[in-house]
């Protein structure tokens, strides 16, 4: 009967204006009023990629967690290889951020804690919770400076391709690590992130890593980035090195 | 900080010269007098008339790099005849009170709490929050150094980024109905609640730790501190910046400083990179000389 046929066709695409995008179908955003894609909103991540970027079974206090690493596994160069393992052993103590340290990139995204976006045409800034480490991604077409600059978090430039925001990011030290579990790099890093919006409440963060120093060949990891939507919900603060200062003064 | 600065000066034998200070400080602020209590005068009448630029959302447009113009050696002004003005390390510059009320310019308060500031019990024995690498805390962080002012789209909030040791304010508008978080979160910074009064910038703070210092002479307010800061252009480069601080605890009666805030204009110029903890390596050599760390009021009686 092909009018019950149509009539039921129709019926399937009123129900279907849902917003979770069909397999396939790419989101749209809600837009700024230059047009990018709105990434702004207080974000946090669900994962246990901050003790250890790898897959890992619990440890006491550290909780079982599947990997972000794409193939789970880092190409190390042999010495660098042995260096990890030396850093991982050490850990408790060589982790520069048991010092309070500023965490680098892309460490600072997935620490346990929430962090901010901000948008205008010329700047996306991203405020972490963590340390109060602050990220300017220029969005202005400007380039890097001359260097080498040795930055903590880098120096970050930023591009739209489509609705995806790539932030390509150099000059850093070699002072930080990717996790507690000891991965790290030199200061020859450079890293590409991705952020694309996937629907009203999730980024998908892809970072591509290089380091010719350290690694055979570059390596990337992907984790989801989630709205958090408390409404009261909004950046505190978590200065690192005066928790530490009080830790060390009490009951002197 | 003084007994360093004290030790040195006596090992220094030969008085430096008093012209050693760096360049003359400027006179005038975007067409009005520097000095504090004259700016805010002028630049309130300015202010009457000044049309700032408008962001799309139609908000004044205060977006840029800005530069404080108050030195933070002491918000009630340095004089003249001050020994720390020929320290051989770190020189404190002369200049005026920032105080524009009350009428002696001087912070109110309580007998207690001056015997504390004032280059008093903070200053003699503990280590400057800030060279710490703790924030400058609020409104210190805005005295000298670089900020710059976001409005990010949608105008639910301004964002207050400040070069010094990376401190980052964000200012929730009044657009965004949100309750204030409760009254036993404490931070540094404060939690900051902004509105537009005609062409006026308001930010509202509460939720003050009392772990930051005003100034480098150890002025401070204590966790029942209040601040109200107005900001308004008076021209296309200059801001007149206003802070009431009211604390039960440490004043009498609530006070107010003025200075201006001025935009930098140096091409290509960008906010850097501040890793103070990172860097830092002489907390161990303070703490041997027996200063402590200063973790606010409540820490004194521990």
């Amino acid at each position: 009967m092909k009018n019950g046929f149509i009539s039921s066709m129709i019926a399937v695409a009123v129900f279907s204006a849902a917003p979770i995008p069909a397999a396939g179908q790419v989101f749209s955003p809600p837009r700024t009023p230059d047009g990018k894609p709105n990434l702004q909103g207080i974000w946090q991540v669900l994962n246990t990629a901050a003790w250890d970027i790898q897959d890992h079974h619990a440890q006491l206090g550290v909780p079982a967690g599947q990997g972000v690493v794409e193939g789970n596994d880092i190409p190390y160069q042999p010495a660098a290889l042995a260096q990890k393992r030396e850093n991982f052993a050490n850990r408790l103590t060589a982790d520069p951020e048991t010092k309070g340290y500023l965490p680098g990139v892309p460490r600072a995204t997935y620490m346990p804690f929430p962090f901010q976006i901000f948008q205008t045409p010329n700047y996306v800034t991203i405020a972490y919770e963590y340390a109060h480490a602050i990220r300017m991604i220029y969005t202005n077409g400007s380039k890097h400076p001359t260097g080498h600059i040795d930055f903590w978090m880098g120096d970050s430039r930023g591009r739209w391709e489509g609705d995806t925001l790539v932030v390509d990011v150099i000059h850093f030290n070699d002072q930080t690590w990717f996790d507690r579990a000891g991965n790290f790099h030199s200061d020859a890093l450079h890293l590409v992130e991705r952020y694309t919006l996937i629907g009203p409440d999730h980024i998908n963060y892809e970072v591509t890593i290089e380091d010719p120093k350290v690694l055979t060949r570059p390596w990337k990891m992907s984790m989801p980035l989630y709205r958090r939507k408390e409404p009261n919900v909004r950046l505190l603060e978590y200065p690192a090195g005066f928790l530490l200062q009080e830790e060390a003064q009490k009951g002197k | 900080m003084m007994a360093v600065a004290a030790v040195v000066g006596v090992l220094s034998l030969v008085p430096l010269p008093a012209a050693a200070q760096g360049p003359a400080a400027p006179t005038t602020w975007g067409g009005c007098p520097a000095e504090p209590l004259a700016f805010h005068k002028c630049a309130l009448e300015k202010a009457k008339t000044f049309k700032p630029p408008r962001t799309p959302g139609g908000k004044p447009d205060m977006q840029g790099y800005w530069r404080g113009q108050a030195p933070a050696f002491s918000v009630e002004g340095v004089a003249k005849t001050d020994p720390l003005t020929l320290d051989p390390i770190t020189p404190w510059a002369i200049g005026p009170s920032l105080i524009v009320d009350p009428p002696d310019r001087k912070i109110p308060y309580q007998p207690w709490a001056a015997e504390i500031g004032r280059r008093g019990q903070n200053f003699q024995k503990y280590i400057d929050p800030r060279t710490a690498c703790a924030s400058g805390g609020v409104p210190r962080v805005a005295h000298q150094d670089a900020s710059m002012l976001l409005q990010p789209s949608g105008d639910d909030y301004v964002v207050w980024l400040f070069e010094d040791h990376h401190v980052e304010r964000v200012i929730t508008m009044d657009g965004r109905p949100r309750p204030r978080v409760g009254e036993n979160i404490k931070v540094w910074n404060g939690d900051s609640r902004g509105r537009w009064e005609g062409n006026t910038f308001v930010i509202d703070v509460t939720n003050i730790n009392g772990y930051a210092w005003l100034d480098d002479a150890g002025n401070f307010y204590t966790d029942a501190a209040h601040l109200v800061e107005r900001l308004t252009m008076i021209d296309p480069d200059t801001i007149h910046y206003e802070v009431t601080i009211e604390d039960p605890k440490a004043y009498t009666r609530p006070w107010k400083v003025v200075w201006a805030l001025v935009r930098e204009k140096d091409p290509g110029f960008e906010l850097l990179e501040e890793a103070c903890l990172e860097g830092e390596r002489d907390l161990p050599r303070f703490l041997e000389l027996g200063y402590r760390h200063y973790f606010g009021e409540s820490w004194r009686s521990r």
